[in-house]
Formats: structure tokens, sequence, C-alpha cells
């Protein structure tokens, strides 16, 4: 492709003016004859046009063409979706209809003070749980208290009687050893001056094995 | 005002809308009728083309792809039933359409002049071969690009180019001769 007819072109598709072709076509006198003509095909081209264009029925054609019956539609499954959607909404609304008394009433209500309510509901039922829990707890902790209590009464009495039998057979070890201690003492020292004052058949002078006959 | 697309309303026309298709035919009969009166040269002949044409059009509107403008893929069917008419019928150089011209209308000397230039660009075009008539109408009456024409008319587009300026040399040479011919009358 020539440059000329790249500048041309450029000017057929309106990327320069045609000052600008003109100028740069100007020493090619076979492209500016080109351009004249462009120029007068595109007047003509621009020019308006008088004729009537003849009508005729195009819709028949189409309608010959391209005609569909109307759908049968049924209002039915529309009706219904519409009511399912209103009764969704009135049952998620804060809207509420009463029927009492043969009267309508739609009513709205504060969805706040049924979140306060349902709240102080929730706070009572637990505290209600808490309170039970700890009487229970109390009762438990009496009870084993005094389970303790009776075991520890039961382990002091124990040990008070052991400790009471210890003592009085260290008292009773004790009471024979001061008995037999008399006993030596009095043999020792009383025993034969005594002998001397008795007479030979005095029990005190010859105790028998077998026995003691007391005068 | 916002203007449907083509595309829309095909779509809308090949759902049975009777409106889109008519707002379709009126967006694009004037230009089809004026292909066929410059191409064919007499009123019957365009008018006889674009019925042809509109008829072809709503039988196989369901094959626009969408592939190149509607545009562009009408004018192939226009231009592949103007050849095949032109082909048919042997063309008449009776130069009904531009008897036709609304010379009965009062006008004024401006549009005279411009009607007798109109006149004169007409036979000019009407001396071409009708290969390269058929690319200066395609190019200058239609503004479709050297690869729309040359898809329209499934040649190459160096082909169409050809066509272009040999057709453009071809009128310089009758317009040289025009020339010749007025000053030896006078």
């Amino acid at each position: 492709m020539s440059n000329n007819q790249q500048i041309f072109e450029d000017w057929l598709e309106g990327k320069i003016t045609e000052q600008q072709c003109q100028q740069q076509l100007q020493y090619d006198p076979q492209w500016l004859a080109r351009m004249d003509n462009a120029r007068m095909l595109r007047a003509d081209a621009s020019a308006a046009r008088f004729d009537v264009i003849p009508e005729f029925d195009s819709s028949a054609m189409f309608a010959k063409q391209w005609h569909r019956p109307k759908l049968q539609r049924s209002w039915w499954p529309q009706l219904s979706l519409a009511l399912s959607c209103a009764a969704m909404l009135i049952s998620l609304s804060p809207a509420q209809l009463h029927l009492q008394d043969g009267s309508l009433t739609l009513s709205w209500h504060n969805p706040q003070q049924d979140v306060d309510n349902a709240i102080n509901a929730a706070l009572s039922s637990y505290q209600q749980q808490q309170q039970q829990w700890l009487v229970q707890q109390l009762d438990y902790q009496q009870q084993n208290t005094s389970s303790q209590l009776v075991l520890l009464k039961d382990y002091l009495q124990d040990e008070l009687k052991r400790d009471q039998r210890t003592d009085m057979l260290q008292l009773v070890e004790y009471l024979n050893q001061q008995r037999q201690a008399d006993w030596q003492y009095w043999q020792q020292n009383y025993q034969p001056m005594q002998a001397g004052y008795r007479p030979a058949d005095s029990y005190y002078v010859n105790p028998t094995n077998t026995g003691v006959v007391k005068p | 005002m916002f203007k449907r697309s083509d595309e829309s309303l095909i779509a809308k026309a090949l759902n049975g809308d009777q409106r889109a298709w008519q707002q379709l035919v009126n967006r694009h009969q004037s230009a089809l009728y004026y292909f066929g009166l410059r191409l064919l040269g007499s009123k019957e002949d365009a008018s006889d083309l674009l019925q042809d044409v509109l008829m072809v059009l709503c039988r196989n509107l369901g094959q626009y792809r969408g592939d190149s403008s509607f545009k562009s893929w009408l004018f192939g069917i226009a231009n592949y039933r103007a050849m095949d008419m032109l082909r048919r019928r042997k063309y008449s150089e009776s130069d009904d359409s531009l008897a036709e011209m609304p010379a009965d209308v009062a006008a004024l000397p401006e549009q005279l002049a411009s009607q007798q230039q109109q006149k004169q660009v007409q036979q000019q075009l009407r001396s071409l071969p009708l290969e390269q008539r058929l690319v200066l109408e395609l190019k200058f009456y239609q503004q479709f690009t050297f690869d729309e024409i040359a898809s329209q008319l499934a040649i190459s587009s160096n082909t169409v180019k050809s066509r272009f300026y040999a057709a453009l040399d071809k009128m310089r040479l009758q317009l040289e001769n025009d020339h010749v011919e007025q000053s030896a009358n006078f």
C-alpha cells in the first residue's frame, strides 16, 4: 500500500481532515482526482432523498412466520405465591392480627419490650435454679458435717475408754506394786519383831501354803 | 430517548414481539429501498427488492449470530438478492429513477442545482460495472468499512479496494469526457 493510499484511506475513515488530506496529496493529481470523486459521492450520499418508501404490510409477513399463540396464563400460582409471601411478612413483622369478639385488630408491638421480657424471664429462671442448687448444697453440707461429728464423737468416746482403761490398769499395777512393797517392808521390818511376840502356832508365824486360816 | 439495539429488537422479535419487528423494519427499510433504487434503477424493482429482502430476513431472523453488525448482515442479504435480480432481469437502461426524481416539487434554485448534481452522479454511477458500483454504494452510501464490504461480498479486502479505486478512476475519466463534450457543445 502506497503512502498516498494510506493517507486517502485515513481520510475516508475520518482519521484526518479533508484539508490535511488535500495538503498531503496536492502533488499527486491521480489521488486528488480520486479524492474529488469521493467528496462528490459523499455529498450525494448525504443529500436528502424525497422518494416515498412504498408501504407494505410487513407485520402480516411477520405474523405469518413468527406468530405464536398467547400462552394461557393461570393466575393461581402467582396468587398462591403472593399470599404465602404476605403470610411470611406478617409472621416476621411486628404486626399482629387479633380476632376478638368478631372484630379484627391489627396491632404493632414493640419487639424491644419482648426482648426485655424474655431476658427477665430467663434471668428469674436462672436465679431459681441457683437458689435450689444452693439449698441442696447446704443440705448436703449439713448432712456431711453431722455424720462427721458422729464419727468424731465415736472416736473420742473410744479413745476416752481406752485411756480410762489404761489408767485403771496403771493404777491397779501401781497399787499392786505398793502392796508388794508394803508387804516386803512389813516382812523385813515388822514380821521378825511381831514373831517375837506371837505364839508359836500363830498363823503369822507359820503361814500355810494352802490358804489363810484366819484366827 | 433511549434507543434499543438491533440485537435486543431481534431477540424480542424472535419471541413473537411484532412491535420489535416493526421497529427493526422501520429502522432499516429506507436504507434498503434507496440501495435498491440506486442499484436497480426503478422504484418497482427497489420495492420488490425491499419486500424480497424483508421476507428473507423474516424467515432467517433466527440465523443472525451477531458475528458482524446487523446492518452488515442485512446488506449481505440485500447484495445477494440485488445481484440475483439483476442477473434475472435484464437491466433497463431507461433511467426511471432519475426521471422520477421530484422535479415536480416546487424547487428552489439551490434544490435544482442539487438535483442536477445528484442526477449527474447517478448517471456516472450507472455507467460503472456492477461490481464496482456495488462497492461504491456500500462504501459511500451505506458507510461500511472495506473489511465489512469484503465480508458481505465474500471477497478479499484487497479486491474490494482495487474495485473501489478502479471505480473512482473510471468516474474521473467520465468526468473529463463530459467536460470535453460540454466544451465541444459550446
